[in-house]
């Protein structure tokens, strides 16, 4: 089981999310988005000044700061 | 079996997630039959329309899109108060369409589980089809609606396809009672939801209304939030204890937020099952090849740059010309409208005051317009959501994010759609503090200021060919604007307005065709809205201005004036020989008129030509005026009777010069002697630190309504009458020919600097100021934002004038 989270995923990882903490507004709004454990997400890219993130979950393209993503435990798959 | 019901009324929400088409939706069901509401207290506003079926009426209700009915803050708590009646003016739904993105259905049906919570009718509006079809991804609705238990309806607004059926579908759900969606939430989760539901009701009568379920499920998880306040002011102590007591035995240890929406995409993930196919598919969405464009390291960096300068540009650019014509156009209406008054304080007050003021609102119309014709097509295309990506990083440094960019840069147009534009920012901190700075970026009203300034004053000198030192000088005022923007914003973000982290979590929608309908509509709306706020306040404090430099007149001021002019047509007459009876002489006094006028014709025509070749204007002016001597010269050999003519016509010719410089010099004696004036020689010890006089300082404070007022409150002041312009080169000269009344130089280089140092900084739009009030429902922020910039302002012109008079400027 690898203790990796989202903010450390190269371009192009698949993984599945294994669990979500952050302040309570901020994980709520992280689940409420479609990342929550068991779900699969990719990493699409990062800006061109290295923050934030952009991840494909759940069919769809979001963006999120780095900060954020620390706070997504994951999974590799691929 | 239809039944027809005569003359029904029902109300729905339009609820979904944002980038869904649901305006599209809206505004096929209610055609033009729409208007804006606001919200008391929020700055969140809806739509209604009124969309008709048979012979029925159906309001709908247009909410903002949102993710979650999750409310931390008052904006957020909208969209359930007005599902749930509680908003005063807004009627109460009867039904919801809760509108459904076929391309990426999951995220979207957990705001649908949401609402169907609550056990209203409710039909779905299944939107994108296509799109999620060219994805392999197939959707069978007619499933979809026997899991829910809610009536699924494709629909392709900008199409239109599926617009009736949903109407009937709608018409027939509202006359039955709607399903109650009952979740497997976690036993722990689901007995507090009850605990707390029946508590609450025990407290309704305090509260005012009786809570429904969802509600109490809502509080139960936010913990915080408006509803929690409210709750607290009215349960007091008793309500917390009991209410943390409640949370903590239905988390059970876990986390109430992970409960929540594990088990709502639990069952959306068992319904997806059943109802959506998805074919594999190789190679990328056509937004994905466009995002690998757009937010490309090097390309997409590029491209943005690119972008917002052309935006930038074009404000400027395109802008001028329908400037011109506005400008004209009000200088024409007040001219023929004065005609027809005689003079005195309601003509004054009509030309000067009103047409005056309206005219100074309008003015501004085509670079909002512009910009927000830029704003909407990238809104619509699904850009924006990428700008904010890219800028993102930036921006936090200052404490601000991604979503602050466009608001600023907006700013450079005009602060009021970049302090509107601040809507756009979740975070209130973050809100407030892009609206705080929005002013800072040195808008284009300022422009006349720096333009007169500048030419006024800085050489025109020319670096290695082609930059020019009037140029970067222009440069540098607008960098004084964003440079004095950085250290506020770092201050406000780690002081006052500092917050806690900010979901910046943010969708990037698939690219769609902007449509033209919905961006004539949004820009319709905007600079509907523009004129309204922004005009009247502009026109309110611009007739105050206008009042303060009118009165009080002074009888003793007009009759020293009118004598002067008695002198002068008198001398008038004694030089002028009387007329022979022979009508000739009239006519030949006019043609000499003539020849002058058609000099001067030319000349003007001559400046539009050669506005930016100096030397060739000065060739071909002497041509003109060597032509006209001669011409006059001609003429006036003909016959004794023609030189006779010349001679009147000077003396006539002079007589108007005369008469026109007694008035201007009225005019600004008037100035003076009104209660601007004086304010101005009240404060003239405050300014002269700046190198100001009271002539300045009585010109700041005239442009408080509109700051490019400046240019034609100093053109009055001395005397060259109100109609200069900055690029007047009478105007020019005066200011720099100017005196003090020691006779030393008024204007020199330290002292423009240092106007267009205050200019650049100083709150002074009324209407920003307005609009600000506004945005932030308190006048807390307004009054800061003034005394901050003007306080700032003073400062830094201060410094600027001490600076460069040392240096020797």
């Amino acid at each position: 089981m690898s203790n990796d989270t989202l903010d450390k995923l190269p371009i192009g990882a698949t993984a599945t999310v294994t669990d979500v903490q952050g302040d309570p507004q901020l994980q709520q709004r992280i689940l409420e988005m479609g990342v929550l454990p068991g779900t699969q997400v990719q990493v699409v890219r990062y800006a061109p000044l290295g923050d934030p993130i952009e991840i494909k979950v759940m069919g769809y393209n979001l963006s999120l700061r780095k900060a954020e993503a620390k706070h997504v435990s994951v999974e590799v798959t691929a | 079996m239809t039944e027809t019901h005569r003359h029904d009324r029902h109300t729905v929400a339009l609820m979904g997630n944002p980038n869904t088409g649901k305006s599209s939706l809206f505004s096929a069901l209610t055609g033009t039959r729409q208007k804006i509401a606001n919200f008391p207290g929020v700055t969140v506003e809806a739509k209604i329309g009124t969309a008709r079926f048979d012979n029925s009426e159906i309001t709908i209700i247009d909410l903002p899109g949102t993710y979650s009915l999750a409310a931390r803050s008052p904006d957020e708590r909208v969209a359930t108060d007005a599902l749930l009646g509680r908003i005063e003016g807004t009627p109460k739904p009867d039904g919801v369409i809760i509108v459904l993105d076929a391309s990426s259905l999951d995220r979207n049906t957990y705001i649908a589980t949401q609402l169907m919570e609550f056990g209203l009718p409710a039909v779905i509006a299944l939107t994108m089809v296509d799109v999620a079809e060219s994805r392999g991804i197939t959707i069978d609705a007619a499933r979809l609606s026997e899991t829910l238990g809610v009536p699924v309806v494709p629909i392709n607004a900008p199409r239109g396809t599926g617009i009736e059926e949903l109407k009937e579908t709608l018409h027939r759900t509202l006359h039955h009672p709607g399903n109650l969606l009952e979740l497997d939430y976690p036993e722990d989760f689901k007995r507090g939801v009850d605990t707390l539901h029946a508590y609450l009701c025990d407290l309704s009568v305090k509260l005012g209304f009786k809570p429904a379920r969802p509600e109490a499920l809502r509080l139960l998880v936010d913990g915080a939030g408006p509803f929690f306040d409210e709750c607290e002011e009215v349960g007091g102590a008793e309500f917390t204890d009991k209410f943390f007591e409640i949370r903590e035995r239905a988390a059970a240890g876990r986390s109430l937020s992970m409960a929540e929406a594990q088990t709502r995409y639990g069952a959306i993930g068992k319904w997806m099952q059943e109802v959506k196919q998805t074919e594999a598919r190789e190679g990328r969405t056509k937004t994905d090849v466009v995002d690998s464009i757009l937010t490309h390291k090097l390309w997409g960096s590029l491209i943005f740059v690119a972008l917002m300068t052309l935006i930038f540009q074009s404000i400027y650019s395109w802008s001028g010309p329908l400037m011109d014509l506005i400008d004209g156009g009000f200088g024409s209406l007040g001219d023929w409208v004065g005609g027809m008054m005689s003079e005195g304080a309601l003509k004054s007050l009509v030309v000067d005051g009103v047409i005056g003021g309206v005219g100074g609102v309008l003015i501004f119309l085509p670079q909002i317009l512009i910009l927000f014709l830029f704003i909407a097509i990238l809104e619509d295309l699904g850009y924006m959501a990428r700008a904010a990506f890219l800028m993102d990083k930036l921006m936090s440094r200052f404490g601000l994010s991604g979503r602050s960019f466009i608001p600023l840069l907006s700013g450079f147009a005009c602060a009021i759609p970049a302090v509107m534009g601040a809507r756009v920012i979740e975070d209130r901190n973050t809100r407030l503090t892009t609206m705080f700075l929005a002013p800072f970026m040195s808008c284009t009203a300022r422009l006349p200021v720096y333009v007169l300034f500048i030419a006024a004053f800085v050489p025109e000198v020319t670096y290695l060919g082609f930059i020019e030192l009037q140029g970067l000088v222009l440069l540098a005022m607008y960098c004084v604007g964003a440079l004095a923007a950085i250290p506020t914003a770092l201050v406000l973000k780690k002081g006052i307005l500092k917050s806690k982290v900010t979901p910046f979590l943010l969708e990037l929608p698939s690219y769609k065709m902007p449509r033209a309908k919905a961006v004539a509509r949004t820009l319709w709306d905007k600079g509907g809205s523009f004129v309204k706020r922004a005009g009247t306040i502009i026109l309110a404090v611009t007739i105050l201005v206008w009042a303060a430099g009118y009165f009080p007149q002074s009888d003793e001021l007009d009759a020293q004036f009118d004598a002067e002019i008695e002198s002068v047509e008198a001398r008038y007459n004694e030089t002028v020989v009387a007329f022979d009876p022979d009508t000739d002489q009239e006519s030949l006094i006019a043609e000499f008129k003539a020849l002058d006028d058609a000099f001067y014709a030319k000349t003007t025509e001559l400046e539009v030509e050669h506005a930016s070749d100096d030397d060739r204007l000065q060739a071909a002016s002497k041509n003109e005026k060597a032509k006209l001597i001669d011409e006059v010269g001609t003429l006036a050999a003909k016959s004794p009777r023609h030189a006779q003519a010349l001679n009147d016509y000077q003396s006539w010719a002079e007589l108007q010069e005369q008469r026109q410089e007694i008035e201007n010099t009225r005019a600004g004696a008037h100035l003076e002697n009104s209660y601007l004036g004086r304010v101005g020689h009240a404060i003239e010890p405050a300014v002269e630190p700046l190198g100001w006089d009271w002539r300045i300082g009585m010109a700041a404070v005239a442009s408080f309504p509109a700051r490019e007022v400046i240019v034609a409150t100093l053109g009055t002041i001395f005397n060259l009458g109100g109609d200069q312009d900055e690029e007047s080169a009478t105007l020019r000269e005066v200011v720099q020919n100017a005196k003090r009344s020691d006779g030393s130089k008024l204007f020199d280089l330290a002292t423009a600097l240092s106007i267009m140092v205050f200019f650049a900084l100083c709150a002074q739009c009324a209407a920003t100021l307005a609009v600000m009030r506004r945005e932030t429902n308190s006048w807390k922020w307004p009054i800061a934002s003034f005394v901050y910039m003007t306080g700032l302002a003073y400062i830094c012109a201060l410094v600027t004038f001490q600076v460069a008079s040392a240096l020797g400027a």
